[in-house]
């Protein structure tokens, strides 16, 4: 540099780079969250499924619910309801009413009646909904 | 490039730049100010997704699918099969075209309580429940459909407003639908008055017209588009003035719970002949808990003092009416003493509607009797209690004064002595055929001027105060009024000085009225009164009965 | 003397590396480091380039760049199939986080660019600066005001509301007019007789394919041939100034200015959507983005074939004006004021046709 930079020149050099950094971060930031989609989480909103006295104990049901497929069960505890998505790798599980068992048929996972593996290859038990009973009424929290 | 102008660039640079980075900052802002939509997502699945797509499909009835979309019902994936579902031996049963789906046409209170059950009940227990029973009693018909009127004219009439208590064939009793409407069954439509006022409405219930009369409705007409109907059940209405609904059913936490029940917090039944207490066996509470759970919802605004003083002097009105009742059906006996058509099964002190359909209604006597209770009577009671000023007075005892006055005419024309007697009456006193109520003082404040002068009934009948207390006291002890009610008035009574406004003098401005007033007087008098047109005589002469030339040359 | 020994570790480190690049990337540094300086750094600009209506040369130019930036990340979400492009497009509007922003930058951007180019080509023609031996470089910047306009027709076809699909059908109709090869170009468009989801997925194509490489190619050969040749200067004597750091202090004005501007365009007046295409239903007023208005309006005045011939004759003398200049004036001696006369016509006429076809209706 031939000469010194002045005080001057030196803040009017610093308050064009801030700036300019700055509209570049906030315009970077803007873009990539235009490409990186947030998964916010979907808000939970309650729909009744089922009506008591429609599964006896020891049963389970096939629901579909906005193109998703549940199943209901009916244990001696209560009421369960799973998602019908093995949790290995993503295919639809079957009720074996007669072996009273959830069977994967794609790598022959199997789950028992409260959703738990029992054996097979999946990782862990299958997804479930939150269960709310009121009177007669079996409403699920559904996302 | 010099190295000012460089500077110049880069500055101008940066200051771009910060204009920039305020930019991207409403960007920003406006990214997230844009409400991602909580529209409540729809699902149409199973047997529902049948229904719609055919109906769809047929063009039938689809605008209702858009009213179910807007439902809560939808949102909470209750669909047309869940409510719409039938056997094959049901009463409604209906098989749908082309299709193996058997539904219901007409879904009952007994479907609605699958889910609804603590409303379905506390419906069954309200009166609405008995609106067609008393339409037509077992064994007896209210006569207006039995005798006087077309059916036909009444399937449209009363029929329409009385099947909110319709009988079901499949043993549920009501419509739900006749407040919620169908299919959006929307919770701020049944909160409307208007919705209420759909039936309570016309010359001998005009509830909705008393409502807007009052100045709860005067309040509901100036700021009801800004209030937010869809308040939670069970919570404080968010009003600055009460609905029908409000009073009626809703919530006044935290003692008074919503109901269904509209009859749960009625003191008084008062459409019938007579106005009674109501009883214990509607709600399974005394008319004092009754009342006092009203009195909590008029709290939520009103001072205790100004609530129940109101609703003291609402109470002596409803015993008032009972005297004139009393009185007339006294005349009407006198009137069967005289060979009149009236017969006594009639006129028992109540109603035997069983007479009814072998005579009435063609005379005038009886209708006037009719009206006097089912219309003008049911006005004067209600206006009292709802705060509807016109009808308690010029819809209300007015006509029922009046009533009263052609039926002593009439028994005057048909000989009846006590009757000639009371008309050829000059006694001033002569309209309170019956023992009178009265409260010191009204609700509203106090007058300097209201209750003076010798020409008031109140000063001019002896011993007036005396008498009216003893007839109040009676009242108290055949249990019509309340232990507090009893004290308020006690009270009222010992201050009845102040309450009439007695000690104090009117203001120095009356004089200047009264000034103007007489002025005005003498002014119609000399200007008015005596005022004669410039063609002179009148056109016609009672002499003559054929058109008086001379007159008319003039 | 560890930091000293690390530093020479470091060097040594560092020059091993670099021989390891060279043999594989043989590459000379020297040569192009030299022309990196003549050509960006040192490049004289004359000073008659502070002017700003100078600048809108790197106006198109820095808008292209944004368009083609923008239009990367608007495919990320963008259907080309008939039954999705107009959801994926409110999709983009209403729900991607900023995809109001990213689709006003492009839109509005479009709008920019052609109002740049038009200023450019006005500049231009009044400066005279395709007199010879700048004839060429006229020719292909003529190239590059039609890509650009096709550029603007195919991006919105690509929407696929109402306006979108009928404007490209009366658009492709009217080049099925065009005289010899007019059905041909008709069909190859449409990729059909009528417009089918193979048009909407040809204009993409073109969009996003074939045009952005023949723009770039046609930017390129601009670039050089003006750097070639260099920028003329006014007058003979015209002190200059380099470009790096001053005139490349412009351009970054320039872009953070159009930033800021499209960005405000944008909130203030936010890309609509319309209704979704319906080829069963024809809307009352269909019209061309507003570019095309004169075009559209003169073609509705002249007899349609009158019109077609008409304006292929102006687009070649459009295309060889430089060359028709120089006939006007050393043969035909026209006086050199008509230049003006005759821009300031087309001006005119262009800008009387927009603003009629824009009040109309």
């Amino acid at each position: 540099m031939d000469e010194k930079e002045t005080r001057r020149d030196f803040i009017i050099r610093i308050f064009s780079v801030i700036g300019f950094l700055g509209s570049s971060i906030l315009l970077l930031r803007n873009i990539l969250l235009y490409i990186f989609p947030k998964v916010t989480p979907k808000k939970e909103r309650k729909i009744l499924i089922a009506r008591e006295e429609e599964l006896k104990i020891g049963e389970a049901k096939l629901l579909t619910i906005s193109d998703k497929d549940l199943y209901i069960v009916r244990t001696q505890q209560g009421y369960k309801v799973f998602s019908a998505i093995c949790t290995h790798l993503g295919c639809k599980i079957k009720w074996e009413a007669h072996n009273n068992r959830f069977y994967c048929p794609c790598h022959k996972g199997v789950f028992d009646i409260n959703g738990k593996v029992v054996s097979g290859p999946p990782p862990r038990d299958l997804n479930s909904y939150r269960v709310e009973v009121s009177g007669k009424l079996i409403y699920i929290w559904f996302v | 490039m010099e190295a000012k102008e460089l500077k110049l660039q880069k500055v101008v640079v940066g200051a771009t730049a910060y204009l920039l980075i305020i930019v991207l900052i409403l960007v920003s802002a406006f990214e997230v100010s844009k409400s991602r939509a909580t529209e409540p997502k729809v699902d149409i699945s199973g047997t529902t997704k049948k229904c719609v797509d055919c109906h769809l499909n047929r063009g039938v009835a689809v605008k209702l699918i858009d009213e179910w979309k807007a439902s809560k019902h939808a949102q909470q994936n209750i669909g047309c099969y869940e409510c719409h579902k039938a056997e094959q031996n049901d009463w409604d049963a209906f098989k749908c075209p082309e299709s193996d789906i058997i539904v219901a046409k007409h879904p009952t209170p007994k479907d609605c309580a699958e889910c609804h059950e603590q409303q379905v009940k506390e419906f069954e227990n309200s009166k609405h429940a008995i609106a067609q029973m008393v339409m037509k009693a077992e064994g007896a018909e209210g006569p207006d459909r039995a005798v006087f009127e077309p059916l036909i004219a009444t399937k449209h009439g009363c029929e329409q407003c009385h099947n909110i208590g319709n009988y079901w064939p499949d043993g549920s009793i009501g419509e739900c639908d006749a407040c919620h409407s169908k299919h959006q069954f929307n919770i701020a439509q049944a909160r409307r008055p208007e919705t209420c006022g759909e039936c309570h409405i016309g010359p001998d219930h005009p509830h909705i017209e008393i409502f807007m009369e009052s100045k709860h409705g005067n309040i509901y007409v100036a700021f009801s588009n800004k209030w937010d109907w869809n308040y939670k059940v069970g919570e404080q209405v968010p009003f600055n003035a009460p609905t029908c609904a409000t009073c009626h059913m809703s919530a006044a936490p935290p003692a008074i719970k919503s109901t269904h029940n509209v009859s749960e917090r009625l003191a008084w039944e008062s459409q019938s002949p007579f106005s009674i207490r109501t009883s214990q066996y509607w709600g399974n509470k005394t008319w004092q808990e009754k009342r006092e759970q009203m009195l909590s919802v008029c709290k939520q605004c009103h001072s205790k003092s100004f609530a129940e003083k109101y609703m003291l002097i609402a109470d002596l009105n409803m015993l008032q009416y009972n005297e004139i009742w009393k009185t007339i059906v006294e005349l009407i006996k006198k009137f069967k003493n005289y060979g009149l058509t009236i017969t006594d099964e009639f006129f028992d002190g109540e109603l035997k509607l069983t007479s009814w359909p072998k005579e009435g209604y063609d005379e005038e006597v009886e209708h006037l009797v009719y009206r006097t209770w089912h219309h003008e009577g049911r006005r004067f009671r209600h206006g009292a209690i709802m705060m509807g000023a016109d009808f308690t007075q010029w819809h209300g005892i007015w006509d029922l004064q009046e009533n009263l006055v052609k039926l002593m005419n009439k028994a005057a024309e048909h000989g009846i002595p006590e009757a000639k007697r009371w008309i050829a009456s000059k006694d001033p006193n002569k309209f309170f055929l019956y023992p009178i109520y009265d409260v010191p003082g009204n609700p509203w404040g106090i007058s300097s001027i209201l209750y003076k002068g010798g020409a008031l009934s109140m000063n001019r009948i002896k011993n007036y105060w005396e008498k009216v207390y003893a007839n109040v006291k009676a009242a108290y002890e055949k249990g019509f009024l309340s232990e507090e009610q009893w004290k308020l008035y006690q009270e009222l009574y010992d201050n009845r000085d102040k309450e009439l406004g007695l000690p104090y003098s009117p203001p120095e401005i009356l004089k200047e009225h009264m000034k103007v007033l007489a002025e005005e007087a003498k002014y119609v008098k000399e200007n008015v009164a005596t005022f004669t047109l410039p063609s002179s005589s009148p056109y016609y002469t009672s002499n003559s009965t054929k058109y008086d030339k001379k007159v008319a040359k003039k | 003397m560890v930091r000293i020994k690390n530093k020479k570790i470091i060097n040594m480190r560092r020059e091993k590396f670099s021989e390891w690049i060279f043999k594989r990337f043989p590459i000379d540094l020297q040569k192009i480091s030299e022309m990196w300086e003549k050509v960006f750094v040192k490049e004289p600009i004359p000073e008659h380039m502070k002017n700003w209506f100078f600048a809108l040369g790197a106006t198109p130019l820095v808008l292209f760049v944004f368009q083609a930036i923008t239009g990367i990340l608007l495919t990320l979400y963008y259907v080309p199939s008939p039954d999705r492009a107009y959801e994926s497009v409110r999709y983009i509007t209403e729900e991607v986080k900023f995809g109001f922003w990213i689709r006003g930058l492009h839109r509005w951007g479009s709008n920019l660019m052609v109002i740049a180019v038009i200023l450019h080509i006005v500049r231009v023609f009044f400066t005279k600066g395709y007199k010879a031996p700048r004839e060429l470089n006229w020719i292909i910047g003529s190239f590059l005001l039609i890509i650009t306009l096709t550029f603007c027709f195919t991006g919105y076809s690509l929407i696929y509301n109402q306006l979108s699909y009928w404007a490209t059908t009366v658009g492709t109709n009217m080049i099925g007019e065009i005289p010899f090869v007019g059905k041909f170009l008709l069909l190859l468009i449409r990729g059909g007789i009528d417009v089918t989801h193979n048009s909407l997925i040809r204009l993409y194509n073109l969009h996003i394919g074939l045009l952005p490489t023949l723009m770039v190619v046609m930017i390129v050969l601009h670039i050089v041939l003006v750097r070639l040749h260099g920028v003329s200067k006014v007058y003979p004597d015209e002190p200059t100034y380099s470009f790096y750091p001053e005139h490349f202090y412009t351009v970054l004005q320039i872009m953070l200015f159009l930033l800021v501007a499209l960005s405000t365009l944008t909130i203030v007046f936010p890309p609509g959507i319309g209704e979704p295409a319906d080829p069963n239903n024809t809307p009352l007023h269909i019209k061309p983005e507003w570019y095309f208005f004169a075009v559209y309006s003169v073609l509705k005045i002249l007899p349609l074939k009158f019109g077609i011939w008409f304006m292929f004759f102006v687009l070649l003398v459009f295309i060889f004006w430089p060359f028709i200049d120089e006939i006007l004036l050393r043969r035909v001696k026209m006086k050199p004021s008509l230049h003006y006369i005759v821009g300031i016509a087309v001006i005119l006429i262009f800008l009387f046709f927009t603003v009629y076809e824009t009040i109309k209706y």
